[in-house]
């Protein structure tokens, strides 16, 4: 854990820290005039400013998280009494998990695969709608707003709403029915790969709409003139779009990528609204597993093993996306 | 660059486009105002003939629906609401004026250790549910589980890296020249930032309040978790009719959805311009 934190660290925010305290403008010289009132120094200053965060983060995070990386080695339950009576049994949890829990080792290739589908779909979606809104039309702004609302809704919501579109006698195969006869209709949340298709199309429609945004703020960032010269040298539509504005919109993308891939390696309430994981565990995800794990079953010390191995999994993760994009990252927040 | 015009295949696609959008919206908000007899008919009814408010009244007043000849809801939603509203209102609260005090923090003093700004951020990588079973041990053994305390406190933790980034894009657009002139007018430098920083950035923190809030709002898998019967929440007493009914009470759960969305949609709107940059930690500006 320690050793991926410091690891990250520099990777992600050093050089940006670095790059604030040089224009700090504000040296010693200033800070002599100013201490008149009797006001903290700049360092103290900082340190008291950061104070609350840190507490709010040590005691709801960080200790949580000891207590669940100390329970991750005990074979604890609530039935068992306190947690300090727990026995202590090593990597137990982990070597269960990590070898002989098929169950674990699927919710996590299936959180990856429906990642991975969703995220590529919500792309392409995505980039597809901004390049559209490039353009100028009327009621432009209205159609933007209606395009953004579905990422302003609950996710509870979204899954509770999309559960009775997906009803054996809801509108979806109405549709169905009414395209092609009564016998193409679906059950939907009776087979596994139909199931697995609804949390898709949920989580799609769901966030499409934050990479149509992220997206559009980036095509709109994008400057002329690179644009002018490729036009005038020859290049035609299509080559501009590739080989010019797509290169230039990579920051943007990859900042589109990171908060997506790090909300929906969580997946949860679409899924426990829309099927729970079913039919059998077809569509459980990690989370949905974590929370039955340790909600349903009470297996508190072994949910905890397996929340550790996805956080460290998930903080690599991020650390590999973040690496070679680092530079682009700290472009764009500059 | 690409053509300026709308072609009659660029309309249909937004036209397609648009009504795929919307209508999961309007489907709920159409079952939100159906008699029970509109429920769940085969095939489904679209559009109710007979529209009505009965839904809305059943949260809370539950004998309401009985009138037709549907048994009443077995728990009314006021008690979901109010607990959606006060602990959403006080986390986001203070979520924002924590961020803020780490926001000028990292921007104007890059301080607090090489670390902190991490793991705020890290904060949004963990699985919900890794944070879950330790709080659900800590709050049994302090006795804060069940409570409204400890539901405010993780709603903080979890959001604070969305206010904390957020806040600072907008504290770094603030020039710092502006500080300085009121230091230099003899203020304190904890002076300068409230009485300058702070007014200067004022869209900026409202557009954060309402962004944490969103994410307050939504939250379900920490109040699923953490309530028994005192803490009850929107999504969480959502999910409840529909385990508790198997999902039948369709115009009720339909119309606790829209209540749960009215406000959002309304936040959202509101902070249109800025969305971007709070999904983004700041890290896009529109």
């Amino acid at each position: 854990m320690r050793t991926i934190i410091h690891k990250l660290t520099p990777s992600l925010f050093q050089s940006e820290v670095a790059i604030d305290l040089q224009d700090t403008p504000l040296p010693a010289r200033t800070s002599g005039r100013e201490g008149s009132k009797g006001g903290m120094g700049i360092a103290a200053t900082g340190r008291f400013l950061m104070l609350p965060g840190q507490i709010v983060s040590l005691l709801v995070l960080v200790v949580p998280l000891i207590v669940a990386l100390y329970m991750s080695f005990t074979d604890w339950s609530p039935t068992r009494g306190s947690l300090f009576d727990a026995q202590f049994v090593g990597f137990e949890n982990y070597s269960e998990l990590l070898i002989w829990d098929t169950r674990f080792l699927y919710a996590v290739i299936r959180t990856i695969l429906i990642s991975t589908v969703c995220l590529s779909l919500e792309f392409m979606l995505g980039l597809g709608l901004a390049v559209l809104f490039l353009r100028e039309f009327r009621g432009k702004s209205i159609l933007f707003s209606a395009f953004l609302s579905p990422m302003m809704i609950l996710p509870v919501v979204v899954g509770y709403t999309f559960w009775m579109l997906f009803q054996s006698n809801g509108p979806i195969n109405q549709t169905i029915a009414f395209l092609f006869g009564s016998e193409a209709t679906i059950e939907w949340f009776r087979s596994a790969p139909f199931a697995l298709l609804a949390v898709v199309v949920t989580e799609v429609w769901h966030w499409t709409p934050l990479f149509f945004l992220i997206l559009l703020s980036g095509l709109n960032a994008v400057p002329e003139n690179p644009i002018r010269a490729a036009v005038i040298l020859g290049a035609n539509p299509r080559q501009v779009f590739w080989r010019v504005i797509l290169p230039m919109l990579k920051p943007v993308i990859i900042v589109a990528f990171i908060i997506r891939s790090m909300e929906i390696i969580k997946l949860f309430d679409e899924v426990f609204m829309l099927t729970r994981g079913g039919p059998g565990s077809s569509t459980e995800t990690i989370s949905l597993y974590i929370y039955k794990l340790a909600f349903n079953d009470f297996q508190l010390a072994y949910g905890a093993a397996a929340a550790f191995i996805v956080l460290v999994g998930s903080l690599l993760l991020v650390h590999l996306m973040l690496r070679p994009m680092r530079k682009q990252l700290l472009e764009v927040h500059r | 660059m690409l053509s300026k015009k709308l072609t009659i295949p660029t309309v249909l696609i937004m036209a397609v486009a648009l009504v795929m959008v919307m209508f999961p919206v309007f489907w709920i908000a159409m079952t939100a105002i159906k008699p029970p007899t509109d429920w769940n008919a085969s095939p489904a009814i679209w559009v109710p003939s007979e529209p009505t408010f009965i839904n809305f009244l059943t949260l809370f007043d539950t004998d309401a629906i009985r009138k037709y000849g549907v048994g009443g809801v077995s728990q009314s939603a006021t008690a979901a609401v109010f607990g959606s509203v006060f602990a959403s209102v006080i986390a986001t609260a203070l979520s924002v004026a924590i961020g803020l005090f780490s926001a000028i923090g990292i921007s104007r003093y890059g301080n607090g250790g090489k670390a902190t700004p991490l793991i705020i951020l890290s904060g949004r990588m963990f699985p919900p549910a890794a944070i879950a079973v330790p709080f659900v041990i800590i709050f049994s053994t302090i006795a804060m589980i069940d409570s409204y305390g400890g539901l405010i406190a993780i709603y903080v933790a979890v959001t604070l890296p969305f206010s904390t980034w957020m806040l600072k894009s907008f504290v770094d657009d603030v020039p710092r020249e502006i500080e300085e002139a009121a230091m230099l007018d003899g203020r304190s430098r904890l002076m300068a930032h409230f009485r300058v920083t702070i007014p200067l950035i004022r869209g900026g923190l409202f557009s954060t309040t309402m962004f944490i809030f969103i994410l307050n709002w939504s939250e379900f898998m920490f109040a699923l978790v953490l309530s028994y019967s005192n803490v009850n929440t929107i999504p969480v007493q959502l999910a409840k009719y529909v385990t508790a009914t198997a999902g039948t009470l369709y115009g009720v759960q339909a119309a606790l959805a829209v209540l749960a969305m009215v406000p959002l949609i309304l936040a959202g709107y509101g902070i249109q311009s800025h969305l971007a940059r709070g999904m983004t930690f700041g890290a896009v500006k529109q």
